[in-house]
């Protein structure tokens, strides 16, 4: 297997696969190779040598670091300043049973963000610039090195969440943010999907700053050790200084006490972040079996999403993003994801991936959301702009892409 | 500026393309007289003036798919136009291009609170969004200073920002779903309600793409919960390098205010005569600092923005105790280039983005330049993202100045680049900063961005003359092992 160490290294693999008419499956620490089709390949391209962290200034909030770098090894350089990844990417090492947390440009190539992208973006809204070899085997750049950019297109936004199949990555630049001085959870305990929805929006629409929430029916909340009276609990995170903290968290719970359901409880920082970081990485679905679906909808469909799906399968769910952001376990096989996708379309629309296939339900069901035909003739148009040859990854996402 | 050469059998064919397009819209809705026309000769970069082959005014996404398809088919290109505040010319209309206007398309189509985003069609306003929703406590962040009359349309066209970019995000940042008309007529609907969506992310590449990969007819935006209180700081700097390094160090205690201005001695004197805004005169550099939240959170943040400011140096330091003081404190920045447009005759606008510890080196270089050019620069800066807005003062009725002042701009983009920063922060490349893109891009970097404008308009029907400061044939682009030097065909010329 070909172990590049820079781009020309990959420029050279590349058309040497053109030429030979082979296709290349990019791999970095191989944690996420579980998501998205196995694509067509005969020789693996392998980017874990691109390590490094090249620039960090934390006054400037600009991570430049290579993208086989591991995650770990950026969160703990910028832990050192105190700044974080404000999108918060998730570890899914527990339900894709890989061993690491893998690379920054895994989780750039899979757009993966966690509870704080309801109110600080994704993935895609931090990467602010990179360097690449397309699939044409040609080095390009885009974006820059600092926060306020327009010249341009803005390729970041593309190449986060292509899978890897338009360019291998090198150099990314990377938006970062201080970490909040503290935070903690409010628990509200609410008698349904609907009221649980209600409840979010009804805080969203103070002005108390609430930076993540979800909504854990009863059985999930027991999985993470909460033991609650009500069918659904929503979980309220706060951060920021401590003064701040604390009297937003007075004001929500007078608007508990004021509303239906109430607060049932608080927990402090270090209980808070090990609950955020159970929903972050879907943790709270590892016991079951079946298959596990990422839904992103409108938050306010939510409640008539789980309502259609509770109605005709034995399933698990728990809700991130104010309800935006929908965990399902149901059973393997094709007929739960479609029943899903067809619930979305009644609901609003929106997007519905595989995430962890536990029983290769992908051979009979598309893993990602199935694009109408104008958008997949552009999909593949984008894609032979940066891959004619269909070089890279070919397949991981769609047929042909 | 050169222009792409006019294709003459479509200017000979005009009175015949306008019939054609009357039949796809409502009676009135082409405007094809020269003094009709006359009235989109323009947009905010006035310097540069075009009369359109025609322009049309659709009133619906039918009308506007059948004008695109339409023009597809007979090979006319097609300059979109929303409110037409564009800075760097990115609405410039070209002598044998269609220009569509969007202004009809001027409705909110949907306020959805449950979901916190309001569905708008492309011609609404910018702050017409916050109007509609502030009733309820909720507002639309990206602030451009044109607000008033610029369109959302042309925010996602621009991907604009605004003064309170730093801790809110630009357009594409708070945008959740768009329809586009594709040059064919197609309408494609990407994103809604609903956060991410699994695709190659169309939406993201559209933002900021100047009107050159499709037209957006509807927005779906974010809208959030306005904050409790705002307060701001006015702080004065003897030095422009400490007032630089203060911005920093505020970042780096890891407080993000929600706007961080920086303003130097020219511009704080004019401001100063325009608006009485209380400004301290004899500061090399102004800065002010907003910070919004929770009151109490704002009360302590201000107490250590205002000790972290004593420490660097600062010379003078007022904190707004009202509103009304806290407008006034903005007013002197808002009235900025108004201001600085009363002490000389004309000025260019500069909109360059530098690592914002390479301030002090950019104030010398401007000094230089200064110098250099004879020409007299005020500046204005987004300093909490880096974003530099230089003024280059000048009269364009004395010979020469004009050219001399594009030049001493240019300089001063070469330098930002040199620095490692970026040719435009917010007002996009249009017209404008076309021919510099050479200095941030290589030949490759740039034809890969032209292989996406192929995937999407293929016969460079949309916007073309804007951003690219050469044009390549799809064809020629999509060949591969193009080796270093020895191309199989060469370059088309340069226009």
């Amino acid at each position: 297997m070909p172990k590049i160490q820079n781009l020309d290294d990959a420029a050279t693999v590349i058309i040497d696969a053109q030429q030979n008419k082979r296709r290349l499956e990019l791999r970095g620490l191989g944690t996420k190779t579980a998501l998205g089709n196995q694509p067509e390949y005969d020789d693996c391209l392998d980017v874990s040598a691109m390590q490094g962290i090249i620039d960090y200034q934390p006054e400037e909030l600009v991570l430049t670091v290579r993208a086989g770098t591991a995650l770990s090894a950026i969160e703990a350089e910028l832990a050192k300043a105190n700044q974080m990844l404000a999108f918060e990417p998730a570890d899914l090492s527990g339900i894709l049973a890989s061993k690491s947390t893998g690379t920054i440009g895994g989780v750039l190539a899979t757009n993966l963000s966690g509870p704080r992208r309801l109110t600080a973006g994704a993935a895609r809204d931090f990467l602010l610039g990179f360097d690449a070899v397309s699939g044409r085997g040609e080095r390009f750049k885009s974006g820059g090195r600092v926060m306020k950019n327009v010249t341009g297109y803005d390729l970041s936004k593309l190449i986060c969440g292509s899978y890897g199949t338009l360019a291998v990555v090198d150099e990314v630049t990377i938006k970062t943010l201080p970490r909040p001085e503290t935070s903690l959870s409010l628990l509200f305990g609410c008698d349904d999907m609907k009221s649980a929805v209600a409840q979010i929006a009804a805080i969203f629409a103070s002005p108390h700053e609430p930076g993540a929430a979800a909504i854990l029916p009863q059985s999930v909340a027991a999985t993470a050790g909460l033991d609650m009276a009500a069918a659904m609990i929503v979980v309220i995170r706060l951060e920021g200084i401590a003064l701040s903290v604390e009297d937003r968290a007075a004001h929500l719970r007078h608007m508990g006490r004021r509303d239906r359901g109430g607060v049932v409880g608080t927990l402090p920082q270090a209980a808070s972040e090990a609950l955020w970081a159970r929903i972050r990485d879907v943790d709270l679905l590892a016991h079951t079996s079946g298959d596990i679906w990422k839904l992103s909808c409108a938050p306010a469909s939510a409640p008539a999403i789980v309502a259609a799906m509770e109605s005709s399968f034995e399933t698990t769910f728990y809700a991130d993003w104010a309800g935006g952001l929908l965990w399902f376990a149901g059973p393997s096989g094709a007929e739960f994801g479609t029943a899903l996708r067809a619930a979305l379309m009644t609901h609003g629309g929106g997007h519905a991936q595989l995430l962890c296939d536990r029983a290769m339900s992908k051979t009979n069901v598309p893993v990602f959301q199935p694009l109408p035909p104008a958008q997949a003739s552009l999909t593949k148009r984008v894609k032979a702009a940066f891959d004619p040859l269909g070089v890279l990854n070919f397949g991981r996402m769609h047929n042909g892409i | 500026m050169q222009m792409p050469e006019p294709d003459q059998q479509i200017i000979a064919r005009r009175e015949s393309i306008c019939a054609a397009l009357g039949k796809l819209v409502p009676a009135g809705s082409v405007v094809s007289s020269e003094e009709g026309r006359r009235a989109y000769d323009a947009d905010g970069l006035s310097a540069y003036r075009q009369l359109p082959l025609a322009v049309i005014l659709p009133e619906t996404v039918e009308q506007l798919a059948a004008v695109m398809k339409f023009c597809h088919a007979e090979g006319i290109k097609v300059v979109p136009r929303g409110a037409g505040t564009s800075l760097s010319g990115g609405a410039l209309p070209l002598a044998d291009a269609v220009l569509i206007g969007l202004g009809k398309f001027n409705r909110i189509l949907d306020i959805d609170y449950a979901n916190r985003c309001v569905v708008a069609q492309p011609g609404v306003t910018n702050l017409a969004i916050t109007h509609a929703v502030q009733g309820n406590g909720f507002y639309y962040a990206p602030d451009p200073s044109s607000q008033t009359a610029c369109s959302v349309g042309g925010n996602v066209a621009e991907n604009s920002g605004g003064v309170h970019c730093l801790k809110y995000g630009l357009t594409t940042n708070n945008l959740l779903g768009i329809e586009l008309v594709t040059i064919e007529g197609d309408v494609l609907r990407l994103g809604g309600k609903h956060l991410d969506s699994g695709d190659y992310d169309l939406m993201g590449v559209m933002t900021g793409s100047e009107g050159l990969l499709g037209i957006v007819s509807e927005v779906t935006l974010r809208i959030l919960q306005k904050p409790a209180t705002q307060r701001a700081l006015l702080v004065g700097f003897d030095d422009t390098a400490a007032a630089a390094t203060a911005v920093g160090d505020v970042i780096g205690a890891g407080i993000i205010p929600a706007g961080m201005e920086m303003m130097d001695g020219l511009a704080i004197n004019a401001a100063e005569d325009f608006v009485h805004a209380g400004y301290p005169r004899d500061a090399a550099a102004l800065i002010i600092v907003e910070l919004d939240g929770p009151e109490v959170e704002v009360d302590a943040l201000i107490d250590r923005v205002a000790g972290i400011m004593n420490k660097a140096g600062a010379s003078s330091i007022k904190i707004s105790t009202s509103e009304e003081e806290r407008n006034l404190f903005w007013a002197g920045r808002k009235s900025a280039f108004p201001a600085v447009g009363r002490i000389s005759p004309d000025y260019l606008c500069m909109d360059g983005t530098i690592p914002r510890r390479r301030l002090p080196d950019m104030m010398v270089l401007m000094a230089t330049l200064s110098q250099k050019y004879g020409l007299r620069v005020a500046n204005v800066f987004h300093a909490g993202d880096g974003n530099l807005h230089p003024l280059i003062l000048f009269d364009a009725n004395q010979p020469g100045e004009l050219q001399r002042a594009e030049d001493f701009g240019a300089d001063i983009l070469r330098g930002c680049v040199e620095m490692g920063g970026v040719l435009t922060g917010e007002h996009g490349v249009g017209v404008e900063k076309r021919d510099l893109m050479p200095i941030q891009f290589t030949e490759d970097d740039m034809k890969q961005q032209q292989r996406l404008k192929c995937a999407f308009d293929a016969d460079h029907l949309l916007n073309p003359g804007k951003v690219f400061p050469h044009l390549h044939r799809c064809a020629e682009l999509g060949r591969l092992h193009v080796h270093k030097g020895n191309m199989p065909f060469p370059d088309l010329p340069r226009f």
